[in-house]
């Protein structure tokens, strides 16, 4: 298209034309985000609100009596513990598993040249328009025939099968130097010393990226956990977190907002450390078509 | 492409056939862990699922399952809970999609202009995007029950429980939620747009608006056909938010299509007809990229 950006009718913007278009701004800018603040911040003030505060007539915003009750009453009412610690293991072993097979698949595929690649290639990628969901009844029945029901791999598997971390370090493998390797090669080194040794540390910021992505989606993750882990034991968060309700028998407000304040801290504290590296990886995805 | 590849190497096979063989096998070797993963987890299940939804599955016994042909395609044609399924999906993507394509394009622009608080703007708008759908839906649950903050202030009663309301209410929650990984996109999207064109629009005094039509905008059109169609995609696969949030209800006015699905198969145990919804989803889905590819990136080259 061509860019005809003549003919512009306000010439001389008048001064206050601007300063009423920057408070605009601000206003439009900050009243938004003062609005995606609130549930935030009704979930962590209604978790730190005593009994009565919590079931007065008038939702409160401010507790106006802070106690740790509902904090307690998880620790010994629940298995939210055990389930963090079932979160962390699942969502660890996953980005490993993925950041390692990922990571081979590209290299094989930018890097070594062998027959059928491209088509397998074009396989991989027609298969990111492939929705998770639809292999819900077939992926369960594989899991079960397996003997991976209640088992850590029946989640990690059907989330390693996922093309889109292939595809997104696809994009980066393919800018290594191709001089890198051939000096490793003339030096000797084998093909999997190249991958670990040269390889590898190229990429690390791309697959940090990559696996932070992979830790976050995984701890988040709620259709496969909740079909696999049956029993309360194994639970993850989420899981955990939706059937507390129904243990409980009646909607406890304090209980249910602190559990979610339980599941999400983690998260939002790594948010705020790493949150370079999770730009990356969206922005990742956003260039991969 | 693949025919290229393959002369290539047998032009240079005399003198090459060690080093090259041991390419394959290495290349070969280093692709398997994935490929027996998505063989198993992806593709499999894919073909499996095509010839479930072509059986009355007997899922104690799936050997014993009867073909019926198209039987539970023709079911469905004919099947009401499904066609409300359908609705309240297309209804939830009407109140989804626009405010999330329109919504994260205006904090995108907004955050790229020189304000004060960038960082602290983009982290608020991103944060939701680490939150895990069970604490987006029970967390939402509590603002839209009858004793949270929408009833009080705004009104509405328990908005979960009411038939006009519920879905409204998730697709509030929804896009609260899901803003962020687009925003940051386009973001990402405005920001490489190149300076310079700006700057020759403004000596030829063009307005914000035509800078807006005639520059941002197909400038940034890749990015924003990647974030329609994701939105579209994921909108329609919604489930963890009605799944916590109403359970479907209040009478079925928010059970999704994926809901529905998941319904058929792990309660009722109808996995033949479950995996003819699915397939039917996967055409649906497929049908809607095709159309948002062809009229919003079609017309070029």
């Amino acid at each position: 298209m061509s860019t005809d950006t003549r003919g512009g009718l306000l010439d001389g913007v008048s001064l206050t034309n601007t300063r009423l278009r920057t408070i605009a701004l601000y206003v439009g800018l900050y009243g938004t985000a003062a609005l995606f603040l609130i549930p935030y911040w009704y979930m962590f003030a209604t978790s730190f609100m005593t009994r009565e505060l919590v079931y007065s007539e008038t939702p409160y915003l401010i507790p106006w009596e802070v106690t740790t009750y509902w904090y307690q009453y998880l620790i010994d009412n629940s298995l939210i513990g055990m389930w963090t610690v079932n979160t962390l293991i699942l969502a660890g072993i996953t980005t490993l598993f993925v950041i390692v097979v990922d990571a081979m698949i590209a290299y094989s595929l930018t890097r070594l040249e062998w027959p059928g690649r491209r088509v397998i290639f074009g396989v991989i990628v027609a298969s990111f328009m492939v929705p998770g969901i639809i292999n819900l009844v077939p992926v369960y029945i594989i899991a079960s025939e397996l003997g991976l029901v209640n088992s850590v791999w029946g989640v990690v598997l059907p989330s390693a099968a996922n093309p889109l971390g292939v595809f997104m370090l696809v994009q980066f493998f393919k800018d290594i130097p191709e001089e890198l390797e051939e000096a490793a090669r003339l030096d000797g080194f084998s093909r999997l010393r190249v991958f670990s040794h040269i390889v590898l540390p190229l990429m690390r910021s791309p697959l940090a990226a990559l696996g932070l992505f992979i830790f976050i989606w995984t701890w988040n993750s709620f259709v496969w956990p909740l079909l696999i882990f049956q029993r309360e034991t194994m639970y993850t968060l989420p899981i955990g977190l939706v059937t507390l309700q129904d243990n409980l028998g009646v909607t406890e407000p304090g209980v249910i907002m602190t559990s979610a304040v339980i599941a999400s801290v983690p998260l939002l504290l790594v948010f705020l450390v790493m949150q370079k590296q999770l730009v990356q990886a969206v922005e990742m995805q956003g260039t991969t078509k | 492409m693949a025919g290229s590849t393959q002369s290539n190497e047998e032009s240079g096979r005399i003198d090459l056939t060690r080093s090259a063989t041991r390419e394959w096998i290495a290349g070969t070797t280093f692709a398997i862990p994935y490929l027996v993963t998505a063989l198993l987890f992806l593709f499999g299940p894919l073909a499996i699922a095509l010839y479930m939804s072509v059986h009355d599955w007997n899922a104690l016994a799936p050997a014993q399952s009867q073909f019926v042909g198209l039987e539970n395609y023709r079911t469905l044609v004919g099947d009401p809970d499904f066609w409300t399924a359908l609705r309240n999906t297309v209804y939830f993507v009407v109140l989804t999609v626009p405010p999330i394509i329109v919504g994260s394009l205006l904090l995108a622009l907004g955050v790229n202009r020189d304000v004060r608080g960038k960082w602290l703007l983009r982290t608020i708008f991103f944060s939701p995007y680490v939150l895990t759908v069970a604490v987006v839906g029970l967390l939402w649950t509590e603002i839209f029950n009858a004793s949270g903050l929408v009833a009080y202030y705004i009104g509405g009663g328990n908005w979960l429980t009411s038939y006009d309301l519920a879905m409204p209410a998730i697709a509030i929650a929804t896009v609260w939620w899901q803003l962020a990984f687009n925003f940051i996109i386009l973001l990402a999207a405005r920001q490489n747009v190149s300076d310079r064109l700006y700057e020759a629009a403004k000596l030829d005094g063009a307005s914000t608006w035509r800078m807006m039509r005639d520059i941002t905008i197909p400038q940034m059109r890749n990015p924003l056909v990647f974030v329609v169609i994701v939105t579209f995609v994921g909108s329609f696969q919604v489930f963890g938010q009605p799944y916590i949030m109403t359970d479907g209800g209040p009478s079925s006015s928010t059970t999704t299509v994926v809901l529905y699905l998941y319904e058929t198969a792990f309660t009722s145990r109808q996995f033949g007809y479950a995996a003819a919804v699915g397939y039917v989803l996967f055409m649906i889905l497929i049908a809607i990229s095709a159309t948002n590819y062809y009229f919003l990136a079609g017309d070029r080259r």
